[in-house]
């Protein structure tokens, strides 16, 4: 009964006090609105950035004079990498297959090619984008020389438990500063080409000169198996592409957020306006003997109906909006793969986070009145 | 049923609102609180209804402490005083009936002891007849009666009314006089605060004179002066 009342009670000063409601609403609806499109757009730029990230993969060409053995060595290690999520082997003719279909209507071009020019490949793809350089480091010994974050670096020093001039081809290292050692990773000091024989445990290791003695001929070494150019990260890209994300994340972020901080306040503001104009009302009600809750509960009511009618407008013309954008979007530029992405839950919380600004607001707004 | 032993209630800054005041009246008793505006009736009242605490002195309301009274018993003792103000205070977007049923709501009343007493009280104060008009709808001396129906439906123990003629033409005064008489005769005691000179003495009813926030005054069967 006392529910039926306060609801009654509730949905009576909403339509009394129409200017007010309405005014409440339409806050509401601005608000969440920008919100629910500031929140659209960074959540597509994150999933289309976390798109291109899961595209980054190494691939390994082999070339054609390795033995299915060393092929064969060489998948096993590549498996044994903790870093490595999953990996697929491409034979020379999975890899002409797929040029094939890339370029469909275009058949005349390949018909000129003689036999199958492209070589068999590993495709790794890595739990996290940023060790990338680390995988690769250990295919592409010149990029261990050059990107190696363990050489000499001033953050990581290195320590050697012996000395190397002794002849002594294994002795233990101790990187300080968190350096990534891991098995097989090559590295260099001074001009001499390490390899890492022993997996490491915290930053200790056993290390054993590579059998080459310089960084051009464990290149070339390397190159046996994996050809001139046989590692190919996304580089440049790789790089690119993870500091996008971490500034959409980090931006976008913010920027949610100082929206949602803008929208409490427009909309507490305007609740507490409202409640302003009927404090009379309020004060009549404790005067005759109302407890505290019997008067905030119709309040509370209404700001809960006010937050769901104003998010649920703002829903709809962010869908109405998010479809036109989407359209456009699809249509020009398609490579960036738009969907619409949390539309669900995102629209959902915006409909939760209305009905939450409504009643806090409205019992936060209201407490001043309420002492005495 | 009120007992005010030494109560000073000094305003900031500096402005006494009443001072040393020593008051009793017993339950069942009618009492006019007079003085000229500033003179402390309404802090007077305002203490009752423990909308401020004293600054010093101790305020006893049937039998309870408002000192020692907890935040959550307030709207209990609030329930307990019935309240008619000289500005009416009805909700002015609520009809006659919902009005009173107000007070019966906040207490926790079922909806069908509701549906019988407002029309009951509202017949009792002459308004049978309005019951689903707005506040607005009425003259002064209807709308107080409203008041004085929404403060007695509960039958409370004790009635305060400030002023509660003090925008009335005479003739509606005496209406609600005798309404707040007939109220005395039920039982209740009835605290009433006026500078309605006529009135008082008219009654001859126990008068307690404020001056400076001082009880200057204070007999049975007296008069304005």
């Amino acid at each position: 009964m006392r529910f039926r009342f306060f609801l009654g009670e509730a949905l009576d000063s909403l339509t009394r006090n129409w200017v007010m409601s309405v005014a409440a609403i339409v806050t509401v609806l601005v608000s969440m609105f920008v919100l629910g499109i500031g929140a659209f757009v960074f959540f597509n730029l994150q999933n289309a950035t976390s798109g291109v990230r899961n595209k980054l993969e190494i691939e390994v060409f082999i070339k054609n004079t390795a033995s299915q053995d060393q092929v064969n060595q060489l998948g096993d290690q590549i498996k044994g990498m903790p870093e490595v999520k999953s990996m697929d082997f491409v034979s020379k003719d999975e890899a002409l297959q797929r040029l094939r279909d890339s370029m469909k209507g275009h058949e005349d071009v390949l018909a000129a090619l003689s036999g199958n020019p492209l070589p068999a490949s590993f495709e790794i793809f890595l739990k996290d984008t940023n060790q990338t350089n680390l995988v690769a480091s250990r295919f592409y010994n010149n990029q261990t020389v050059d990107n190696s974050p363990v050489a000499d670096s001033a953050d990581n020093p290195i320590t050697l438990a012996g000395d190397l001039s002794d002849g002594a081809t294994n002795m233990t290292v101790t990187a300080g500063g968190g350096a990534q050692f891991a098995k097989d990773m090559y590295f260099h000091i001074d001009n001499e080409v390490m390899r890492v024989t022993d997996n490491p445990n915290g930053d200790t290791m056993n290390i054993a000169r590579a059998q080459a003695g310089t960084k051009a001929e464990a290149h070339s070494k390397g190159a046996e198996i994996y050809g001139e150019d046989g590692v190919k990260t996304g580089g440049n890209t790789t790089a690119r592409v993870n500091a996008v994300a971490n500034y959409t994340l980090i931006g976008g972020s913010g920027f949610v957020i100082l929206l949602a901080v803008a929208s409490v306040l427009l909309i507490s503001n305007t609740i507490r306006l409202s409640i302003f104009a009927r404090r009379r009302e309020v004060e009549i009600m404790r005067l005759v003997g109302a407890t505290n809750w019997f008067i905030r509960w119709p309040f509370v009511m209404e700001g809960v109906f006010t937050g769901l009618l104003g998010a649920t407008a703002a829903v709809i013309l962010v869908i109405i909006v998010q479809n036109s954008i989407i359209d456009v979007i699809s249509s020009q530029l398609s490579f960036l793969g738009a969907e619409a992405v949390p539309t669900g839950w995102l629209l959902l919380s915006i409909i939760g986070g209305g009905i939450l600004l409504g009643s806090v607001g409205s019992a936060l707004a209201l407490r001043r009145f309420l002492k005495i | 049923m009120i007992r005010f032993e030494n109560v000073t209630k000094i305003y900031d800054p500096n402005i006494v609102g009443l001072q040393d005041v020593n008051v009793h009246i017993g339950r069942g008793d009618f009492a006019f609180l007079v003085g000229h505006s500033g003179s402390g009736k309404s802090t007077f009242i305002r203490l009752l209804l423990k909308e401020f605490e004293p600054s010093r002195g101790s305020i006893t309301v049937a039998g309870r402490n408002l000192q020692r009274m907890r935040r959550g018993a307030l709207p209990h003792h609030r329930r307990n005083i019935g309240c008619v103000f000289q500005d009416f205070k009805l909700l002015p977007n609520r009809t006659v009936a919902e009005n009173v049923a107000y007070a019966l709501r906040v207490t926790g009343q079922p909806a069908r002891a509701i549906r019988r007493k407002v029309p009951e009280i509202l017949q009792l104060v002459g308004l049978g007849e309005k019951m689903s008009n707005l506040p607005d709808e009425l003259s002064a001396g209807e709308q107080q009666r409203v008041s004085v129906a929404r403060a007695f439906v509960n039958h409370p123990s004790l009635l305060v009314a400030d002023e509660p003629t003090g925008n009335l033409d005479p003739d509606t005064s005496v209406g609600i006089m005798q309404l707040l008489y007939r109220i005395n005769r039920t039982g209740t005691t009835v605290l009433m605060a006026t500078h309605d000179r006529e009135m008082v003495d008219k009654m001859r009813k126990r008068v307690i004179a404020l001056e400076g926030g001082k009880v200057i005054r204070d007999e049975d069967k007296g008069l304005y002066r």
